[in-house]
């Protein structure tokens, strides 16, 4: 290596040291150290990485097809209709029976479907019985159906991915949020804080269930409709909290000698008092998701959460209970729920036990 | 003597305590009315016991409190209600050093971060030229050159107060407010401290106001002493005659106090203070120290002594000098 180099590589290791400070690296270090919780939160990755893809694993479309000599990818594609695979029809193929027609023919053709073939909205009916159906490796619905014939491992995954959508979206806009107003009622206090403080009061009074119910109602919601009324009535506690990390932060020495250089109040908050109050943000970003994850799946229960189609565990849930004698419906419904609820939540006792202040402030 | 660099008129700061709509509104009376003058490059004193109102007094003098009452003059210019803007340019003449190294430094930045925030602050240099600064600002005050890049908890409490005190010269300030600046460290590097601020207060021309509640460090610093009680000052005189001749019963008691490393003095007589500080919060009408003076007269529970001039830079508040 040249001296050149070596001093372009320089800069790159010393940006890179500024921007995790050695506190944030400890506690990093301290949360991968915890094993439950980190597990957890590998295991927690992997499913959302998964479900994100979950096209490619769970589908009606094929993956790949082979059809006199070229080769075709339906799963992100536009729809071919089945006169494009010398089928007799113009709507979407059906590649489950492509499959079987071109293994019977035992041509050149092919198709490879995904490991289950059934997506999460598709009925499947079997001539001479009703659904639900129970699990069958023969027709590769591996839960069993739910009472209509949809399969419930799709819905499963596909209704895990939208509660994590959820949950994701309306922490993240909620804890926005929470962070610039806490902050500005913190920092400034007088009548900002005064008249923030009432708002919260206010909207954390306003039944939201009802609001729900109502809006339920009138129209039938959409996720992002469900997200927006959850962010209006969820947006407090976030707020709260900063109000008083702020408050408490304010009146520390550094911010005193940070005032006597001259620093600019938005400055202050942002490279100084935000650095040291997001730590506690951060350890509760885990348990506001599972209380937006546990909302949507008893709106959706109590049958006002997303309009009907969309997949969602509180739907399967409730479907669980009206036909107890099919047990595969409600044990999944249950076990998927469980178990997203469990990592999340083993996720957040280990950053809170990582990040734990006690540890790391020493008294002298 | 010379124009005095900062001039203080009956500064007064209350702090609102409760109160509301139908309530009577408390005040905390923490600096009471207080009057000083400080002239470049010396050092004045400024003593008194817990929750007298020197620490108020100190943030008071750099606006981060807004006086309830008073005029604060530097260099001849009224800064009591200066507008933000102004302040802040102004800011670099008037520093301050805290108590708590630990406290007054982000724990979340670099030593670098830290020393050239002012200077960013201020639009002074280039990144590349801060950052050159910042080194050599920590040459200054004791500590190596690649410390720039660690945290202030790498640092024992001496070598964070140095870069407290590093912060605090890197605008090239006029005045420096010292808040109890080494009461938190240990003997040894106490003295290694204070010698490192009378350095660059010569090299500096710097005017410090010194706030401790040692004495006998107050005494190896200061040109003039103050000494304050309940937030006001009871008397301000030369550090030497402050010793030799205190004209206030509280100022003899506090020399009183001051121990003598001598076996045989053991029996001395002394004055010894009962009770305890008034609160502050409704402070006796009259002479605030009178509760506890071991010569209070009727007048005193009545009447407010004012500071008076008994000789050439020697005033004291009491009805005794008449």
């Amino acid at each position: 290596m040249t001296d050149q180099a070596i001093n372009q590589t320089a800069p790159a290791a010393k940006a890179k040291r500024e921007f995790f400070s050695p506190l944030t690296l400890k506690k990093l270090r301290r949360f991968r150290a915890i094993r439950r919780g980190y597990v957890s939160f590998l295991i927690l990755a992997g499913l959302l990485l998964f479900s994100l893809f979950a096209e490619l694993f769970i589908n009606n479309r094929a993956l790949l097809v082979k059809y006199e000599g070229k080769l075709y990818f339906p799963t992100y594609s536009d729809v071919y209709v089945g006169t494009e695979f010398g089928l007799d029809y113009q709507y979407e193929t059906n590649y489950r029976d492509l499959q079987a027609k071109f293994a019977a023919e035992g041509g050149d053709n092919f198709v490879i479907m995904p490991l289950v073939p059934w997506n999460a909205y598709e009925q499947d009916f079997i001539e001479g019985s009703f659904p639900p159906y129970p699990p069958s490796m023969e027709r590769e619905h591996y839960l069993g159906t739910d009472a209509i014939g949809r399969d419930v491992l799709a819905r499963l995954v596909y209704g895990f991915r939208v509660a994590m959508t959820f949950a994701i979206t309306t922490v993240a806009v909620s804890m926005t949020i929470g962070v610039i107003f806490g902050c500005m009622m913190g920092y400034y206090g007088g009548w900002v804080d005064l008249v923030g403080q009432r708002l919260i009061e206010i909207m954390t009074v306003v039944p939201f269930l009802y609001i729900i119910m109502v809006v339920a109602n009138i129209l039938q919601p959409s996720v992002w409709v469900l997200a927006l009324i959850y962010i209006l009535f969820g947006w407090m506690a976030s707020t709260w909290y900063m109000r008083s990390m702020t408050y408490k932060e304010r009146a520390r020495d550094y911010v005193m000698a940070a005032k006597s250089i001259g620093v600019s109040n938005r400055r202050i908050i942002i490279s100084h008092i935000l650095p040291n109050t997001m730590v506690m943000i951060v350890t509760m970003v885990p348990f506001f998701m599972v209380a937006a994850i546990g909302a949507l799946t008893s709106l959706d229960y109590l049958g006002f959460g997303v309009k009907p189609p969309t997949p969602s565990l509180g739907e399967l849930l409730k479907q669980g209970k009206a036909h107890l004698d099919s047990p595969w419906i409600v044990s999944s419904a249950i076990a998927a729920t469980t178990l997203i609820l469990v990592l999340v939540q083993f996720i957040g006792e280990a950053i809170r036990e990582a990040f734990d202040p006690k540890r790391y402030t020493k008294y002298e | 003597m010379a124009e005095p660099i900062l001039r203080i008129r009956q500064l007064k700061q209350h702090f609102k305590l409760g109160g509301g709509l139908f309530q009577k509104k408390n005040f905390v009376y923490a600096v009471d009315g207080v009057s000083f003058d400080l002239y470049p490059g010396e050092t004045l004193g400024l003593v008194g016991e817990s929750g007298c109102g020197k620490s108020t007094l100190g943030k008071t003098l750099l606006r981060l409190h807004e006086p309830t009452a008073g005029t604060i003059e530097f260099e001849g210019q009224d800064i009591t209600h200066l507008g933000e803007k102004a302040m802040r340019r102004l800011r670099q003449d008037i520093q301050i050093i805290f108590q708590d190294p630990m406290e007054s430094l982000n724990a979340r930045h670099t030593i670098g971060m830290i020393l050239e925030e002012p200077m960013m602050v201020h639009g002074i240099g280039t990144p590349a030229e801060r950052r050159e600064r910042a080194k050599a600002l920590l040459e200054r005050v004791g500590l190596p050159r690649d410390a720039v890049d660690r945290y202030p908890h790498e640092f024992s409490g001496g070598q964070r107060q140095r870069i407290g005190i590093a912060r605090a010269i890197s605008l090239k300030p006029k005045v420096i407010v010292c808040d109890e600046s080494v009461s938190a460290l240990d003997v040894s590097v106490q003295s290694q401290v204070l010698n490192l601020l009378l350095d660059l207060q010569q090299e500096m021309n710097l005017a410090l106001i010194f706030i401790a509640h040692d004495l006998s460090v107050v005494r190896h610093v200061s040109d003039r002493v103050a000494v304050m009680y309940l937030g006001r000052v009871v008397e301000l005189t030369d550090a030497h005659t402050i010793y030799s001749s205190p004209k206030h019963p509280y100022t003899q008691s506090l020399i009183d106090a001051i121990p003598i490393p001598d076996p045989r003095q053991r029996d001395r007589e002394r004055i010894r203070l009962t009770g305890d500080v008034p609160s502050p919060i409704n402070p006796p009408k009259g002479c605030h120290f009178a509760a506890r003076c071991p010569r209070a007269m009727d007048r005193c529970v009545t009447e407010q002594p004012q500071l008076i001039t008994l000789s050439e830079g020697h005033e004291a508040a009491c009805f005794l000098n008449e």
